[in-house]
């Protein structure tokens, strides 16, 4: 199995598969050692400048920090985070063996299952310096990234499931603000009188509500978790997708499109236009599309999501999680430790012309966020609705989440376009999902 | 003394300058033979070779002989995707072949110079443009009840179409977006052709009293045959190919309406990390597109004319 050839082989394949180059299918292996025992190489998803400005100013501040140490960043594309881990994969295929790499929430379990990870957990217990970072992340950040007891990464930035809702909007209306208790009759009563024919043509185009047809994360899942409901079991090994929780979550969905309260599901960069053009009133994101928003427009604010059966909090993060195959794990670990510093974490608080695109992990960091007056007003949110409401937990990403998600967006399109009846949507997603969602 | 005489034949090597030649053109040809071979055989090799294992990109991969070709067979999704693909992309022929044939002829009629460059232009453009651009704006545009191309239906008194969330209506979109992007590059191939066309063959057919449907069909269409068979065979691979439309305007739906083969292969590689069947799928893909350009070489020389 180890015969070279198979190696050159499986690395051309994976390149003609993939748009990322492979480094012309070479072995990279020795690189990491050449390059001295205080060297790093990092992998990180390069979705757009922000995210090389990002990290480029984290791996310089940390040279700076540790003199004699070079940090090498290799930014790897994707169009979303599935394709960004396949891309990674492709890249320690032919042979390169980053450090450390960014994930999601999402690529906890990928990464912990296909065993390329080094938990954390060791350098918790013993760093002097970890305790004090730790209490100041939420309990609900720590256990996002824990994997059957191994903490795969800290968090350094993350987001939360929060309602967008235009002011100007609500304020020509005659609506009040939203109140974080609000039910989803309270939500479907809002989104209605925000559905209207403005150019008087007798169609309806300005709409109350929509959501992202192309994620699942600020999609359908508040309204699941919401229903009391999940897509997996507790442990991630089985598929909970015909559920009477999930039916009611994707019924209420589907019946706004019914009542033409909300458009035909668009993708969420769709929403982003749609939102500023006043075509739609409400959307459900994470902080990032404030990074989108602003400067230009500023007529907008967030609220919890409506509640439901219950209330839960559907968050995700990211973190720099240490590989096995890192030459210089403790390193590593000050790497990891120096993306949660103060220093580092102040980036995603950002400025009112210049919001972060993300909520910091550290509460005392991101309480700053309001403070330095970066919109919206209840940015506060943000950070209270992990300390302050119970979570959604597991977050259902299992190890082939691409895979996962891809088959649940497929099914949804077929009841969302009245093709399918919800309760055979979803027992066909069921049945789908059951193959995919496993340990 | 009697020269003695040596065959052709068994005189060996080329003579100096042929040889030269030889090496000449060898040199010429060496860029293009070291990217077909780097570029598209070795990867392909490389393909090929996966297919028979059971790889995720990062485990070691396991060797499982045929059994990926073996899933071809039973996975009915895949059957399913090889319908709607050949339905998007034998229409999206027919329209680069046939609609392209029409408005390469319109645009060679008399026209102003300007006018003529506008079209010529105005049909090119999406060609050159980046196709996911392209799909982007459309989404935009298509939109079931936000999008223009609806709200100028509705003034025309028309219904709302739901153009990308309906499984009638999204393969049509993708057919429409990906044709009004690829058939500029007919129409330039088309033009080209008609103007290979010597004038005196029409000059003498209207002294003969041939009317204008004569001429076509007895001189442009022969004489353009060629040109025609060439845009067959290269329209019938790329539109069998389509990625970016499908995947920006429907995401492949609603289910898979709209999916493409190439969509699929790429969804099992790097939504599944099954690399060992989407290499399969890969595989038997290339094979179908030989077996239909064969198809159409060997069909073409009862239709095709070459001087």
């Amino acid at each position: 199995m180890n015969f070279p050839i198979r190696k050159i082989a499986l690395a051309c394949a994976a390149a003609v598969l993939t748009v990322v180059p492979t480094a012309a299918c070479s072995d990279n292996k020795s690189d990491a050692s050449s390059s001295g025992d205080k060297s790093l190489e990092i992998a990180y998803w390069n979705y757009g400048p922000a995210a090389e400005t990002g990290n480029k100013a984290t791996a310089d501040a940390f040279m700076a920090a540790n003199p004699g140490t070079k940090v090498t960043l290799t930014p790897v594309t994707g169009e979303n985070w599935g394709t960004y881990y396949a891309n990674v994969a492709t890249l320690i295929a032919s042979g390169k063996h980053p450090d450390l790499m960014l994930i999601s929430g999402e690529g906890a379990q990928f990464v912990h299952a296909n065993n390329l990870v080094l938990p954390v957990n060791k350098y918790l217990d013993k760093d002097a310096d970890a305790k004090a970072l730790t209490g100041d992340i939420a309990k609900g950040l720590i256990d996002g990234f824990t994997v059957k007891g191994d903490v795969v990464t800290l968090t350094n930035a993350w987001n939360d499931m929060v309602v967008y809702y235009n002011t100007a909007l609500f304020k020509k209306a005659g609506i009040d603000p939203p109140k974080a208790d609000w039910t989803w009759a309270d939500f479907e009563a809002t989104a209605k009188k925000l559905t209207k024919d403005t150019n008087g043509d007798g169609k309806n185009d300005q709409y109350g509500f929509t959501w992202a047809s192309n994620e699942i994360f600020p999609g359908i899942m508040p309204w699941v978790a919401n229903a009391g409901g999940n897509l997996t079991s507790d442990d991630v090994c089985s598929a909970t997708a015909d559920t009477p929780q999930v039916n009611k979550a994707v019924s209420f969905l589907e019946n706004l499109i019914k009542e033409g309260v909300s458009p035909a599901p668009m993708p969420m960069s769709d929403v982003f236009t749609r939102f500023q053009n006043g075509q739609i009133a409400m959307f459900g994101a994470g902080r990032w599309p404030i990074a989108t928003l602003l400067p230009k427009f500023k007529d907008f604010d967030i609220q919890l999501y409506p509640k439901g059966d219950t209330y839960k909090t559907v968050f995700g993060g990211s973190g720099y999680p240490i590989l096995k195959s890192s030459k210089n794990p403790d390193l590593a670990w000050e790497y990891q430790k120096f993306t949660v510093s103060e220093e580092i974490e102040k980036q995603y608080v950002g400025t009112p012309d210049k919001p972060g695109d993300s909520i910091p992990s550290r509460r005392s960091i991101s309480q700053t966020i309001s403070k330095v007056g970066v919109p919206p007003a209840n940015s506060d949110l943000f950070y209270n609705s992990i300390d302050n409401y119970p979570t959604l937990v597991p977050y259902p990403a299992p190890a082939k989440y691409s895979a996962f998600e891809s088959t649940v967006l497929r099914h949804l399109q077929l009841i969302f376009a009245g093709e399918k009846s919800v309760s055979d949507g979803l027992k066909d997603m069921q049945a789908e999902l059951s193959t995919i969602v496993t340990c | 003394m009697t020269e003695e005489v040596v065959p052709p034949a068994v005189r060996r090597g080329a003579p100096p300058k042929k040889r030269k030649d030889g090496l000449a053109a060898l040199g010429f040809l060496s860029p293009a033979i070291v990217t077909f071979l780097v570029f598209v055989l070795a990867p392909t090799l490389g393909v090929l070779y996966l297919s028979f294992y059971d790889w995720n990109l990062l485990s070691d991969g396991t060797f499982v002989g045929l059994d990926n070709f073996d899933r071809l067979v039973h996975d009915d999704r895949l059957l399913h995707v090889y319908g709607s693909t050949a339905y998007m992309a034998l229409v999206i022929l027919a329209v680069n072949v046939v609609a392209g044939l029409l408005l390469a002829v319109l645009l060679e009629t008399r026209m102003s110079r300007w006018l003529r460059g506008f079209f010529r232009l105005s049909f090119l453009f999406p060609f050159v443009v980046s196709a996911s651009a392209v799909a982007l704006i459309w989404r935009f545009l298509l939109n079931k009840d936000l999008g223009l191309v609806n709200y100028v239906l509705g003034l025309a008194g028309l219904d709302r179409i739901d153009w990308l969330g309906s499984s009638a209506w999204a393969p049509v979109s993708v057919i429409v977006v990906n044709s009004w992007k690829t058939i500029g590059f007919s129409i330039l191939v088309y033009i080209a052709g008609l103007q290979a066309i010597p004038a005196v063959l029409k000059e003498a057919a209207i002294v003969d009293g041939a009317n204008a449907w004569t001429r076509f069909w007895r001189i442009t269409f022969p004489m353009l045959s060629p040109t025609i068979f060439f845009l067959v065979v290269i329209n019938t691979i790329n539109s069998f190919q389509i990625f970016a439309e499908p995947r920006v305007l429907t995401q492949g739906g609603p289910g898979d309406a709209s999916r493409t083969i190439v969509e699929y292969l790429y969804d099992r590689a790097f939504g599944d990390f099954d690399l060992g069947y989407a290499s399969a799928i890969g595989i038997t893909f290339m094979l179908v597109l030989i077996v239909l350009t064969a198809i159409q070489f060997r069909l073409s020389r009862r239709w095709t004319f070459y001087e």
